[in-house]
């Protein structure tokens, strides 16, 4: 990894008071991303993953823990940042037919984010809104002035791309953004991206809960499980090694096309159980009611993360014994 | 042939404002007894518009069937009466949905929506179950689909359980009134992996248990390759191709499957093509000849004009592309 993480979170920590009682949605997580990699969060629906992005934007401040973009604090909520920081961190939706407003023109949506920043005049706008959407490969002139509900799911989600590069940013999250998408449309998607972060030296935090996606786009994988991390490894050494029980069981529940995939995947492990409310989170490890290899000590004690190799962390009872490498970036 | 379904040319089309919609553009699709099809399509390809032609649930109009026939063991469904179409539905189709949210009525207990399945099919079957007997099939299907407390699931609203156990119910609902065609509707397309294996393992092992045929409605290639034999891809109303699963799909022959193979991430991680360009045609005007042809990048003169026959390459394997004309 690079020595010099552009974002990093340090035991962060985000709990939502509810009248059923305490949703610890994300809970004590820390992790770190280098400077034009692509960290792909995997989850399952209600682990954290877009409570997590969420965080980073500032939508909500964090209960507890610290944010830092480029060393210096984030953990403040949106209202209370300065431009320039939501200049550099940007998000792109998982649906665009919601994000985009229905009753403005393409040209009206990308001009927004450049006003907000006071980004050119009116008349540079107009060129950079064309450069933008040239960015993402449609035709300026034949999508400037259309609606949204004009043009396919594809399209308006290239759009939302081109939005979030309205300002520059160094940083953008993007939050499932092809799945709402289908198969034939995602590829052209995934693969813009991907020549966007090498062109404009761009770093994502990539939400899905794809993991054959990510096998393709992330540098580094990150499983979460009920507001946790179970496991970070660098993507060869996830999909070749996994260690964790929960993501053996993720690796081998996902269906496959070809015989060459079927080969890679990890021993079946039958999957049980479902994920429990947030709410009432079992004691001890929060997976120990799914696991198949679950000890004693499970139900009781909480695991510590535990560096197994480079970069290859994993947060399980099983890799406890060597106290010395009981320590996290 | 042992069919027991077989969809002939069918045509479905909606009639609204600006003009009629020609969804379905010619569907040929064949179930023989106790065996499972997968029908794959991306979205608005008219994949449930075919289920619901089946169950003849389309609400008519705006759906109008313009020709073709769907036979039910030799019987066309299409012709059959109302009274005989819900006999038919009562026990010989059934069908789980995408949402339980929405087949579910939200007002009724669990408990309710279930006995009424249960004692309606028996009637069906001219038998009247006594209220105990009632009680006792319905805990056992919930039992069959893995559910954890029937009792206490039984007098829960569909509000009060999570997506999959409310699908879980849906699968319990569908499969206890012994239906011997089941079409399931992209039934965990909702849900997260490790549920969508649960769900499925669990209706694969009833469907077993059962000898009931399955049609599989999804999006998803790697969920048909798990759990079908033979698979069909559906493209723009029509079925392109069309054979048995793993060879399909070790073997993708139509341009459209092969794009579609290309654009699944894959876990080798080679990286992922740059999926098929443009996207599905407005069906207020679909183009002429083969509706794949503005997109398709070996298109041919005859293919804007005519569309193509199913062409057969070996293998029970039929493709509708003009490409394998030769082959046949």
């Amino acid at each position: 990894m690079s020595d010099h993480p552009i974002l990093s979170a340090n035991h962060l920590v985000k709990h939502f008071p509810t009248k059923a009682g305490v949703v610890r949605a994300v809970d004590d997580i820390s992790f770190d991303i280098a400077t034009g990699e692509t960290l792909g969060l995997v989850g399952e629906s209600g682990s954290g993953k877009t409570t997590t992005a969420q965080c980073v934007l500032g939508i909500y401040p964090p209960t507890a823990g610290e944010i830092s973009f480029d060393g210096a604090p984030i953990g403040v909520v949106f209202s209370r940042r300065n431009k320039e920081l939501k200049r550099r961190i940007r998000i792109v939706f998982q649906d665009p037919g919601s994000s985009l407003n229905p009753k403005r023109t393409i040209k009206q949506i990308l001009s927004v984010p450049l006003k907000v920043h006071g980004m050119g005049s009116a008349r540079e706008r107009l060129s950079m809104m064309s450069e933008l959407l040239q960015l993402v490969e449609l035709p300026p002139t034949e999508y400037l002035y259309k609606h949204p509900q004009a043009i396919g799911g594809g399209e308006k989600q290239m759009v939302a791309i081109a939005r979030a590069l309205a300002t520059n940013p160094r940083f953008v999250v993007l939050d499932e953004p092809t799945s709402a998408l289908d198969v034939s449309v995602q590829g052209k998607i995934i693969n813009l991206l991907m020549r966007l972060a090498d062109e404009l030296d761009l770093t994502y935090l990539f939400i899905t809960h794809d993991l054959s996606l990510m096998r393709n786009v992330a540098t580094r994988v990150a499983i979460m499980y009920l507001g946790k991390l179970c496991e970070i490894a660098p993507t060869p050494e996830f999909f070749r090694a996994p260690q964790h029980p929960y993501t053996k069981m993720l690796l081998s529940s996902i269906p496959v096309v070809t015989s060459e995939e079927e080969a890679l995947k990890p021993e079946k492990i039958v999957s049980q159980g479902e994920i429990p409310s947030p709410v009432n989170i079992p004691t001890g490890c929060s997976f120990h009611l799914r696991c198949p290899v679950k000890m004693p000590i499970c139900s009781k004690v909480d695991p510590e993360m535990q560096v197994l190799s480079d970069g290859h962390v994993v947060r399980c009872h099983l890799y406890g014994n060597d106290s010395s490498a009981n320590v996290l970036s | 042939m042992d069919g027991l379904l077989a969809i002939r040319d069918l045509h479905v089309g909606f009639r609204i404002f600006e003009g009629k919609l020609r969804v379905l553009n010619g569907v040929q699709l064949d179930v023989r007894e106790g065996e499972r099809v997968g029908l794959i399509g991306e979205t608005g390809c008219g994949k449930t518009t075919t289920v619901k032609s089946i169950l003849r649930v389309l609400p008519m109009p705006p759906a109008r069937v313009s020709g073709g026939e769907i036979l039910y063991r030799g019987e066309d469904i299409l012709k059959a009466s109302r009274r005989r179409m819900q006999e038919l539905r009562r026990h010989e189709l059934t069908a789980i949905f995408q949402d339980p949210l929405q087949s579910l009525n939200p007002v009724f207990t669990i408990g309710t929506q279930l006995r009424d399945i249960v004692k309606d099919s028996a009637i069906g079957r001219g038998k009247r179950l006594s209220r105990r007997d009632v009680e006792a099939q319905c805990i056992q299907a919930l039992q069959e689909t893995g559910m954890p407390d029937p009792g206490r699931i039984m007098t829960n609203y569909p509000a009060q359980l999570s997506g999959g156990m409310r699908q879980r119910i849906c699968i319990a609902e569908a499969l206890s009134t012994n239906a011997r065609l089941l079409l399931a509707d992209e039934p965990t397309t909702n849900l997260d992996v490790t549920i969508q294996d649960q769900i499925l393992r669990k209706l694969d092992e009833l469907v077993e248990e059962k000898g009931a045929s399955v049609v599989m409605i999804t999006h998803s290639m790697g969920v048909v390759r798990d759990l079908t034999q033979r698979a069909n891809i559906m493209y723009a109303g029509s079925i392109v191709e069309t054979g048995m699963t793993h060879s399909l799909l070790e073997a993708p022959k139509h341009p459209y499957t092969q794009g579609l193979m290309a654009s699944v991430p894959k876990l080798t991680g080679e990286g992922i093509s740059d999926g098929i360009p443009g996207r599905i045609p407005n069906y207020l005007d679909p183009p002429p000849g083969c509706r794949f042809h503005p997109r398709c990048e070996h298109r041919m003169e005859i293919c804007e004009s005519e569309a193509p026959p199913l062409f057969s390459v070996g293998d029970a394997q039929h493709v509708a592309c003009y490409l394998y004309r030769e082959a046949a």
